[in-house]
């Protein structure tokens, strides 16, 4: 369905499947490490945040409309985004490399024929993302960056991880704010980034299936019956008047268990369903939402050891 | 002409027969669509209801509406394609929804998606107008001119917001049944406005039936042409914005429910009228009850305004090669 692209390309790219699956070959060449100018073109707001996080923020030249956080990477020049590329500014710019998350091949095409080294990345799942951050280090002569930035990472899940060991998994429902004339919101399904971070966070998806971002309506969301929503409410659903709004637009279905109990919880952080550096404080304030006695019990922030480099070496 | 006695028993009786099978329909709708014997507990089973009702209600005032606008402006304009999708009214009042929406606020939507609709008749109406005359061919094109540009605006406005929001109004173009969240007060207001559309067009039906005759043979019998298009084309585009307000732009119930009605009942609107009003609400409702078993069948959702316009095509190239042709022909 369409829309559930529009949005998904907006949240950080969690649609998208790279192309041709090179991510996990040995790059050939690494530009940062030849002494040749590293130049870096994201064209994925996750990517950008990643490439902030892992210090080659000043090595960013070009970025696509969405990829404003950090802040500082609003001043690097935008490119348009995979739908709508600006090639004219991009050669401008003199990229030496190119990340992306995109299912349209045309686009590494493009970039490659312009002399760019381009390297498609995914996303869609935990180990995916973490994965990326790796092949990031890799092409970017970094990868001692990328290997601090994985720790870091991992610590922060396995923190929360531990908070709520021996927990109950309450069924959990996330889902997008209802759109203005349809009856439909979009909720994760199995097999998406928010699917693992609820995991993480001691919950139980209640969307049962393996799906990417379903559109369901009211009548199944009665069927589903979870025990906690959580509505990610962001831009302009962010404003408090507009959140109770639609928030408020559940009582309509006493029936739902989280309704009864006053469980439907509108969180305005973007950063919930973008899969780069600030998954640590996702499964946190969704660890805090779901298990409300876990907040305040304070000292989230546990240096574990590396848990999650077994699963992640299981890629096929 | 089937010539029957026209009594106010008679018509009375009428309307309670249709509005009984509107309710049978309404209620097979709900219980059907709901599943209502599937729930595990009664809690759900309200909740099911209470969706459902609200559906089949929204289904039901924007079906009416579109089906009294529909036949409105086929009597008036004295042409079988009018209809409000296709005269580019209901592309109208989706612009002036759009540009409030995105631009005003949601509150001021209504308003400014009637004044889109009543601009689009407006336009029309001139352009077509030669001499005091309406030509049909010039007002059909001149209504798919000003849709084709309705959409190239919209497209140009949605090409420019925000991927969500572009999201949204691509959903909202495509005619949906419902929201998520109740608006009962919302289906009321267009419930009333269509239930208050039927009657007056009801008042003003031997109009109708004159003016199909002929314009100057209705003003050599004393109705005054020009006041009732005015009166009509305000009432009928107030009534295609509020269902556009409701529901997004549902295309072909105009064109399909009134001329079925028209194939049963012969051209009297006198039956027509209220005819209109359940058969229209029935249709949509039925409508909207296949989009809904579709989903319920394990299928992606159906928006319903998709579902009739896929309808409507088939049927509009039928008109244009029977009965466009005979009315052509006479003139």
């Amino acid at each position: 369905m369409r829309v559930s692209v529009f949005h998904l390309v907006l949240l950080a790219g969690l649609a998208a499947i790279g192309a041709t699956g090179c991510t996990d070959a040995a790059p050939s060449a690494t530009p940062g490490a030849e002494g040749k100018p590293l130049r870096i073109l994201s064209l994925t707001p996750n990517v950008t945040e990643i490439l902030f996080a892992m210090g080659l923020g000043d090595r960013v030249v070009g970025r696509s409309n969405y990829c404003t956080y950090p802040p500082e990477a609003a001043s690097v020049p935008a490119v348009g985004d995979t739908l709508q590329l600006n090639l004219q500014e991009v050669i401008r710019l003199q990229p030496t490399i190119a990340f992306l998350i995109t299912r349209r091949t045309e686009v590494p095409r493009r970039l490659e024929g312009l002399g760019v080294r381009t390297v498609p990345l995914e996303s869609d799942r935990m180990d995916q993302m973490l994965q990326a951050i790796r092949t990031i280090g890799l092409e970017t002569g970094r990868a001692d960056a990328a290997q601090a930035l994985l720790a870091r990472l991992r610590a922060d899940l396995e923190a929360v991880r531990g908070r709520v060991a021996g927990l109950p998994r309450a069924k959990v429902l996330f889902a997008f704010p209802m759109t203005v004339g349809s009856a439909r919101i979009m909720v994760a399904g199995r097999g998406t980034f928010v699917d693992d971070l609820l995991g993480v966070a001691g919950a139980e998806n209640a969307y049962p299936e393996a799906a990417d971002w379903p559109s369901i309506g009211p009548q199944q969301v009665v069927a589903l019956a979870p025990q906690v929503v959580i509505i990610n409410a962001t831009g302009e659903d962010a404003p408090p008047d507009r959140a109770e709004a639609i928030r408020r637009a559940w009582d309509s279905l006493p029936s739902v268990p989280a309704v009864a109990a006053g469980r439907v919880h509108v969180l305005t952080e973007a950063y919930l369903t973008i899969p780069g550096p600030r998954i640590g404080q996702a499964a946190r304030l969704l660890a805090e939402t779901i298990h409300p006695d876990v907040k305040g019990s304070g000292a989230l922030r546990l240096k574990a050891p590396d848990p999650l480099a077994a699963p992640q070496e299981r890629k096929p | 002409m089937r010539v029957r006695p026209f009594t106010s028993r008679g018509y009375l009786v009428s309307l309670l027969v249709g509005l009984g099978a509107w309710g049978v329909v309404a209620a097979v709708a709900v219980g059907i669509g709901g599943r209502l014997w599937a729930w595990e507990s009664a809690a759900q089973m309200r909740d099911a209801l209470n969706l459902r009702l609200e559906a089949v209600l929204t289904a039901s005032v924007v079906g009416a509406a579109l089906a009294l606008a529909g036949l409105a402006f086929q009597a008036l304009l004295r042409n079988p394609l009018a209809e409000p999708y296709i005269l580019g009214v209901s592309g109208g009042a989706g612009l002036g929804f759009i540009l409030s929406y995105l631009f005003l606020s949601i509150f001021w939507a209504p308003l400014l998606g009637f004044a889109g609709a009543l601009a689009t008749v407006a336009i029309v109406y001139t352009v077509a107008q030669r001499r005091g005359r309406i030509e049909p061919y010039t007002l059909l094109l001149s209504g798919v001119i000003l849709n084709a540009f309705y959409g190239a605006a919209i497209m140009l406005l949605t090409a420019l917001v925000s991927p969500a929001k572009r999201g949204d109004i691509a959903v909202w173009m495509m005619g949906n049944i419902g929201a998520f969240g109740p608006q009962w007060e919302l289906v009321g207001v267009v419930g009333a406005m269509a239930v208050g559309a039927a009657a007056l067009f009801a008042v003003l039906a031997k109009g109708f039936n004159l003016v199909a005759v002929g314009e100057d043979a209705a003003g050599a019998m004393g109705v005054n042409v020009g006041r009732l298009r005015i009166v009509t084309f305000a009432a009928a585009s107030l009534v295609t914005g509020a269902s556009v307000t409701l529901a997004g732009p549902i295309g072909f119930v105009g064109l399909i429910c009134p001329h079925l009605l028209r194939m049963v009942l012969g051209p009297d609107h006198r039956r027509l009228v209220p005819a209109a009003l359940f058969f229209g609400a029935a249709f949509l409702v039925l409508a909207d009850l296949a989009a809904c078993l579709w989903e319920g069948a394990g299928n992606r959702a159906l928006p319903v305004g998709v579902l009739t316009a896929m309808c409507g095509g088939p049927f509009f190239i039928y008109l244009l090669r029977t009965r466009w042709r005979r009315t052509a022909e006479i003139q």
